[in-house]
């Protein structure tokens, strides 16, 4: 693999490894709009092209499915990436527009204070007045203490002023550095508001601009996104100089909060707090959002890309056990999605089946322009094989397809509709949808579904009960028993979200109509005897009616709760095709999103045979063997010391093992004593060398990987293990 | 159920420490000495490891190739926007730049070795930010409107390297120059700035980034926002068993380093390159410590006195000199006196120590 000039490379802080080939690239762009446009033109014309290109190998076909799966995941995540903002966006609106009113508020304030136009000429602002140098501060409260998940929250917010016309500047802890200092924060100021570098950073740069033609009548907005992060003493200073100059340029700081009020008290000098003028705002929190994001990506299924009940339950435990960030979390449904458009032949129809309005219409085009062998595969799938009574057409193919996205849009809104009852029981939307998707019906409901148009037979019922019923503490058992209990106020409102939720599947609308329709009549009676009771006391008599009355509709509401789960929430794993739209391969997912370097290097010292695959050392003792990579004789050797390793007991060890085959050596010189005397002495050297060389390369190996930390001077004789247990 | 078995990996790990540390302590602690070992010569060495014979080639030549399956997939993720993070034991330098020189001959690919000690970022990050603009200058469409370079860049800051990096300059999103580093946890890397850098370079959107670690703890270096929303690592766990030639070419050799002759040696290179009176001084020194082995080492007064006397200095500022060039490059230290006088001592063994008298009065 190495080049002979990369032994010089090697010693090269850097190098360009090689340029960008550009004769090829152009090329295979101009190939790849080519294939860009073809999917872009009608499908009738598309099939045009296909003849055109008939004949171009299987290489180019490769080449062109793999493009389809690039741009489809572009397409897929590109919708989820929108969708996702759009949803945060939302959820901040309110908090943004709040704050964007006391941000005018504030700039009314410090322009009502005095007239700044005419100090503006001075060249230093003389302050007299105290009430000048306070600043107008906003603390925004993010009641999480990962602030990767505000960063974007910040910057949307910044958008979000920019957009009402004020100047504003985006800062983060790195600017308020002490290694920088002040010139570190005011240059970034400088670098976002006059979009210059200067060396020499002054505010007075600044103040300048700001009394320059437009800018003079808008507020100067500095965003500092994780203060409890920042160098205390650099932020200091710089409250200080923006409320020395506060009135040549009226600065309205925010200021990301994580922890609590106090957070300003224990990093800012008392004399700098008075400087502040404080106001607090609060954003949601975490689960709120982490809700709202699960809701339009996994259960309306914004792009229709999906993940299996593994791979579900994965990220819900990385997200509430491990990471805690919803950052990481959209991060793992974007791994997610990589993984499954770069590994998943098929994965490519998910743009089309989701674009097309009328998918029926557009598949049934299609797929006479389908390969054999795609079709194949497809009808190959695990989740098809089940019923093989079908015939392998396309026609099918697209007919079963456009089943699975009904199928899926009556799971969604059966899943919703369970949100909005368990919203009551603040069940959380993330662990409802993890239960949903777990596939706990056999093979032949699936195909029973398949067939049927949702009415299940009888062992689907049971299996399905059974579910229920085993897991009685279950979220879904709640949310259903949460409806049985509500006040009719209650029940009222539900009803109402369920009609519009369910208005894309009729069967359930009508039935949640008749409960409405119900409920009014009830409720009618009800409220009658509400008003008429009220001047009299009611009796208690007519309490209990009206108790039992509603009792009968809540358990009416129960049940067909109960019946959208059973007949309407079919796990995407169940129903056929799914593959394509779904992602399942958790193990996958788990490695590519975190390695494991501490755990996984010792294990491949340790168990290295398992890799190499080598037949000179797949001994099933544990025996350490000469053949054995160096290393990992002495990394297995290190395993039986205490933390301290002797390096003369160690190298001594490690010798012998090596040593081991080398009596049958000596053995064989015995048998021809005509070798010399001197020759044998000279290679026993030699072979104490190399011996040493080898010790030495596999110590340096280890250190490399930081398993062992190296003699100290007060320890010469000994190295310290580092790692104790995988 | 996961909990439990973290926990009980947490409880392993505490246990398997405190049973390491009983081993250690329970009083059959080998005492056994270094020097014990016959010790080759260190040039020896060297030569033996030139010509050290490799297990496995067979193994380890198959196993690179079954890596090669996945560079279709690597390339995918890398062109969806993730950066690529090798791990496992071996070397994955060859690995890397084969995966590079194959699969992405559209990019230039600029290489990183983070194994070496001390790596100018700056100068790095410039010569990714030339790279790029010269493939933007190759792809340029007559049409589109191209900004001019006002400025060279090794003269432009930080700032505006990675701004130009991160700026929109091609319609479409697939051009971008690919920076492998090998060893992004190794020491010329390993410090936060360097780190934060990185991660902004790798952030940048005409940027992909291909990393090796070997370090077991090289995660540490990172934290939420880096590792999510800047590196945005896909993990490969692809051990090599290859050699750690070039990474390990500034290590010592452990059976090398620290023998008497060694550090013996590099003072009278040290020593022979200093004037004669600095060399006299030192000598009064050595002699001193070799006639008084359980001293704690010699009070300046007296070094200064006895130095005056023998006309090798004129004045305290002269034997200040002196000394200040001995501490430089470690042939003494300083060390408090039990009557709280700082006194001065050459923190070499007695033998070693007579050893190098023996060099210099050649």
């Amino acid at each position: 693999m190495a080049t002979p000039d990369h032994a010089e490379n090697d010693l090269q802080p850097f190098f360009v490894l090689h340029k960008a080939l550009v004769q090829k690239s152009e090329r295979k762009s101009s190939g790849s709009r080519k294939i860009r446009r073809r999917i872009e033109l009608s499908p009738i014309s598309a099939k045009n092209a296909e003849k055109m290109e008939i004949g171009t190998g299987e290489e180019r076909d490769d080449h062109h499915y793999e493009h389809l799966r690039m741009e489809a995941f572009n397409f897929v995540w590109s919708k989820i990436e929108s969708t996702i903002k759009d949803v945060l966006r939302n959820i901040n609106l309110n908090v943004f527009n709040e704050i964007h009113r006391w941000v005018c508020e504030s700039f009314d304030a410090i322009k009502s204070c005095g007239t700044t136009l005419t100090k503006a000429t001075h060249s230093y602002p003389i302050v007299t007045d105290a009430t000048f140098r306070q600043l107008f501060t906003g603390l925004v409260f993010t009641k999480n203490m990962e602030f990767v998940d505000d960063l974007m929250t910040f910057e949307e917010l910044g958008l979000h002023l920019k957009s009402h016309g004020c100047h504003v500047a985006n800062l983060s802890s790195i600017d308020f550095s002490a290694n920088n200092g002040i010139g570190g924060c005011l240059r970034s100021l400088l670098r976002q508001f006059l979009m210059v570098t200067l060396d020499a950073a002054d505010i007075s740069i600044l103040a300048s601009w700001y009394s320059d033609q437009g800018n003079y009548n808008k507020p100067v907005v500095v965003i500092i996104d994780d203060m409890e992060r920042c160098c205390g003493s650099v932020l200091s200073d710089f409250i200080l100089m923006l409320s020395e100059w506060a009135v040549k340029v009226p600065v309205i700081l925010i200021m990301g909060v994580a922890t609590t009020l106090d957070a300003p008290r224990n990093i800012l000098p008392s004399n700098v707090l008075q400087h502040l003028h404080v106001s607090k705002f609060l954003l949601g929190s975490p689960s709120e959002r982490m809700d709202a994001i699960v809701e339009a990506v996994l259960v309306r299924l914004c792009s229709g890309f999906c993940v299996g009940y593994k791979v579900a339950a994965f990220m819900r435990n990385y997200f509430l056990r491990q990471d805690g960030t919803l950052t990481s979390f959209i991060r793992a449904l974007k791994i997610a999605c990589v993984e499954h458009f770069s590994s998943e032949p098929l994965s490519f129809m998910l743009k089309a089946l989701f674009v097309e309005e009328n998918s029926q219409g557009f598949w049934s085009e299609e797929h006479a322009l389908f390969p054999e062998e795609m079709l194949k595969y497809a009808f190959d799938l695990p989740s098809c094989r089940r019923n093989n009574t079908e015939e392998r057409t396309g026609e099918n193919l697209a007919h079963d397809l456009s089943e699975l996205k009904r199928l899926q849009k009556c799971w969604s809104t059966t899943v919703l509709c369970l949100y909005e009852a368990g919203k009551y029981n603040k069940i959380q939307l993330l662990d409802l949808f993890c239960e949903a998707v777990v596939p706990c019906l056999g093979n032949s409901t699936a195909s029973n579904h398949h067939l049927g148009s949702g009415i299940s037979s009888s062992s689907d019922h049971s299996i399905h009960h059974q579910y229920l019923i085993s897991e009685k503490c279950s979220f879904i058992c709640q949310a259903i028993r949460k409806v049985r209990d509500l006040p009719v106020v209650l029940l009222y409102q539900l009803l109402k979200s369920w009609e519009k939720l369910t208005e894309d599947v009729i069967e359930i609308h009508d039935k949640v109509k008749e409960l409405q329709s119900l409920l009014k009549f009830e409720n009618g009676k009800s409220l009658k005897q509400d008003l008429t009771n009220i001047p009299k006391r009611h009796t208690s008599r007519s309490h209990l009616n009206m108790d039992k009355d509603s009792k009968v509709l809540n358990e009416k509401a129960a049940r067909l709760m109960e019946t959208m789960v059973r007949d309407y929430m079919q796990p995407v794993e169940c129903i056929p095709f799914h593959e394509i739209v779904c992602f399942k391969n958790v193990d996958k997912l788990q490695s590519a999103l975190m390695g494991d370097p501490r755990r996984r290097i010792q294990l491949d010292l340790l168990e290295f045979q398992k890799i190499l695959l080598c037949s000179c050392c797949s001994n099933s003792s544990k025996a350490i063997l000469p053949s054995m990579h160096d290393t990992s004789i002495l990394y297995t050797l290190a395993q039986e010391h205490g933390d301290l390793i002797n390096l003369h007991d160690w190298y001594q060890s490690f010798k012998s093992t090596v040593f081991q085959p080398s009596t049958k050596g000596k053995h064989k010189l015995k048998q021809s004593p005509a070798k010399k005397r001197k020759d044998t002495n000279e290679s026993q050297n030699q072979s104490e060398a190399s011996i040493q060389v080898r010790f030495c390369r596999a110590v340096t190996e280890l250190q490399i990987t930081g398993l062992l930390r190296m003699p100290s001077k007060r320890r010469p004789d000994y190295v310290q293990r580092v790692a104790f247990g995988l | 159920m996961e909990g439990n078995y973290g926990e009980d990996e947490e409880f392993g790990f505490a246990r398997n420490y405190f049973i390491a540390k009983e081993l250690g302590g329970s009083g059959k602690k080998s005492s056994r000495k270094l020097s014990d070992i016959e010790l080759v010569d260190e040039q020896e060495l060297r030569a033996a490891a030139r010509s050290i014979e490799s297990k496995h080639e067979k193994e380890i030549g198959s196993l690179l190739n079954s890596y090669k399956s996945l560079y279709p997939k690597w390339v995918f993720e890398l062109r969806c926007g993730f950066g690529l993070l090798m791990y496992g034991f071996g070397s994955k330098k060859a690995l890397i730049e084969d995966f590079a020189s194959t699969a992405l001959t559209e990019c230039a690919v600029l290489v990183i070795n983070g194994y070496l000690q001390s790596i100018n970022i700056k100068q790095a990050v410039t010569a990714i930010a030339e790279a790029l603009w010269d493939q933007l200058k190759t792809r340029r469409t007559p049409s589109g409107d191209f900004p001019k370079v006002q400025q060279p860049f090794n003269s432009r800051s930080m700032d505006d390297l990675l701004a130009f990096m991160d700026g929109s300059h091609s319609e479409k999103n697939d051009c971008f120059v690919c920076v492998v580093i090998h060893n992004i946890d190794g020491p010329g890397l390993r410090d936060s700035d360097t780190q934060q850098y990185l991660a902004r370079v790798a952030a940048c959107s005409h940027i992909r980034m291909v990393a090796s670690i070997d370090h077991v703890n090289a995660p540490l270096l990172w934290d939420k926002k880096m590792v999510h929303t800047q590196f945005n690592w896909c993990w490969y766990h692809v051990p090599t068993f290859v050699p750690y030639k070039a990474e390990g070419i500034f290590y010592p050799l452990i059976l090398a380093h620290g023998g008497t002759a060694q550090s013996a040696k590099t003072a009278a290179i040290v020593l022979q390159s200093l004037t004669p009176n600095a060399q006299s001084v030192f000598k009064v020194l050595a002699e001193h410590q070799l006639a008084h082995p359980d001293e704690e080492g010699m009070p300046v007064n007296n070094l200064y006195s006895i130095c005056r006397e023998r006309f090798l200095v004129s004045s305290q500022i002269t034997l200040n000199s002196h000394l200040t060039e001995f501490k430089d490059h470690e042939l003494i230290k300083t060390r408090r006196h039990s009557d709280g006088q700082d006194c001065l001592y050459i923190p070499l063994a007695t033998e070693a120590l007579e050893k190098l008298l023996q060099d210099i009065s050649q």
